[in-house]
């Protein structure tokens, strides 16, 4: 049984989890039931931020269509279309060793897939969360459920994983935005 | 002035409105007119949930047939045509102060009665809406337009109103379903047989 989090709190992995090099972070939520319309897409990215709080190039943003970063750290494991199901919708696996020098930062967000066109928000999803765990041992380390009343939010910033003073970090953010995923590229991506 | 909400919208009502405790949630509808067929038969119900967002009996399913619930505090009125219900079909008293613990939500729904047999759907509905209204003032708080996002559906989720700490939140769900009530009831954990 891992830490559980509160909103804006923080963990100091390397004090509480010495051990943990191989970190799953799985992402998970359920959606209003309804049995016509659009089904929910909704999609986890990571922004691995340097300098500046920006990504140094294009390819430090691992989502869908990039599953793996340059530095070999961070592999997105797919796309899960629906959201059906128990446990984690999707999981970013990070080798934390590797992650490159520059890289301070890495931000995990969620969008919902054409939410506008949909007229999908986060209004009409629950019980969200992420929660890191040992990929080695299962071993959950933290967990934070977004307990959150979320009302017309499009993505939210669900977590974010960071260095200081050489030790990796965790704080649950739970901030919402009405915005999608392009809004987070225009955010953390210089061009 | 009424808030009016889109979809998946959720608003505090008892935090921005201090001291409301009864409450009139007024559902309406239009339904098209034309010679021959069958009448539409349009019903709005409550579902009284648990944390689990089941019902804990059967007797949490408010609905003509069983119209008052949660210890008193739901009623369901029916037709209303006078004074500060005008406009609304059907409608549903609910006194937030005296709805038992174990009732952290409840779902306000409307079915098509029959419509299966009778061929019709949420395609031949118009304009319907769900509001929430003090029953004290008479004053609208919140209002949802269904809009013309349905179409096969022959039940809906119009609503929902909900513990969130201490106070009555209110969310705009408009989740549609194509088994009636028949869905919905397996939807919220109730047992037709």
């Amino acid at each position: 049984m891992g830490i559980n989090l509160g909103k804006g709190e923080r963990i100091n992995l390397s004090k509480e989890a010495p051990s943990l090099k191989k970190v799953g972070v799985g992402l998970g939520w359920d959606t209003n039931q309804t049995d016509t319309g659009y089904d929910f897409d909704l999609d986890a990215s990571v922004f691995m931020l340097g300098a500046a709080g920006k990504i140094p190039s294009e390819k430090y943003f691992v989502f869908y269509n990039n599953l793996n970063s340059p530095d070999g750290s961070v592999k997105h494991t797919g796309d899960n279309l629906t959201g059906q199901g128990d446990g984690d919708d999707e999981t970013v696996l990070v080798e934390l060793s590797k992650v490159d020098g520059a890289i301070n930062e890495l931000v995990f967000v969620v969008t919902i897939h054409e939410a506008e066109s949909r007229r999908q928000n986060f209004g009409q999803v629950r019980n969200a969360f992420i929660r890191l765990y040992d990929q080695e041992t299962g071993k959950e380390v933290a967990k934070y459920e977004l307990d959150e009343d979320f009302s017309r939010e499009t993505a939210l910033e669900f977590g974010r994983l960071y260095k200081k003073d050489g030790q990796w970090r965790f704080q649950a953010v739970g901030q919402g935005f009405n915005t999608g995923l392009q809004g987070f590229v225009e955010k953390y991506y210089a061009g | 002035m009424a808030i009016s909400l889109s979809k998946g919208q959720k608003v505090d009502l008892t935090k921005t409105n201090p001291g409301l405790k009864k409450i009139v949630v007024g559902l309406g509808w239009d339904t098209n007119k034309y010679d021959g067929g069958n009448d539409f038969d349009l019903d709005a119900s409550a579902f009284l949930l648990g944390e689990t967002s089941k019902v804990q009996s059967d007797k949490d399913f408010i609905f003509y047939n069983n119209a008052t619930g949660g210890e008193g505090s739901v009623v369901h009125t029916g037709d209303n045509r006078t004074g500060a219900g005008d406009g609304d079909d059907e409608q549903i008293n609910i006194d937030l102060s005296k709805v038992p613990a174990a009732i952290q939500k409840i779902d306000f729904t409307i079915t098509i009665h029959d419509a299966a047999a009778r061929k019709q759907n949420f395609g031949q509905v118009s304009n319907a809406y769900v509001r929430v209204f003090s029953e004290d003032s008479g004053a609208e708080l919140i209002r949802y337009d269904l809009g013309e996002d349905f179409s096969v559906e022959t039940a809906i989720v119009v609503a929902e109103l909900y513990r969130h700490g201490a106070e009555w939140k209110f969310n705009a769900v408009g989740s549609g379903f194509q088994g009636g009530l028949a869905a919905l009831c397996a939807n919220f954990g109730l047992d037709v047989g």
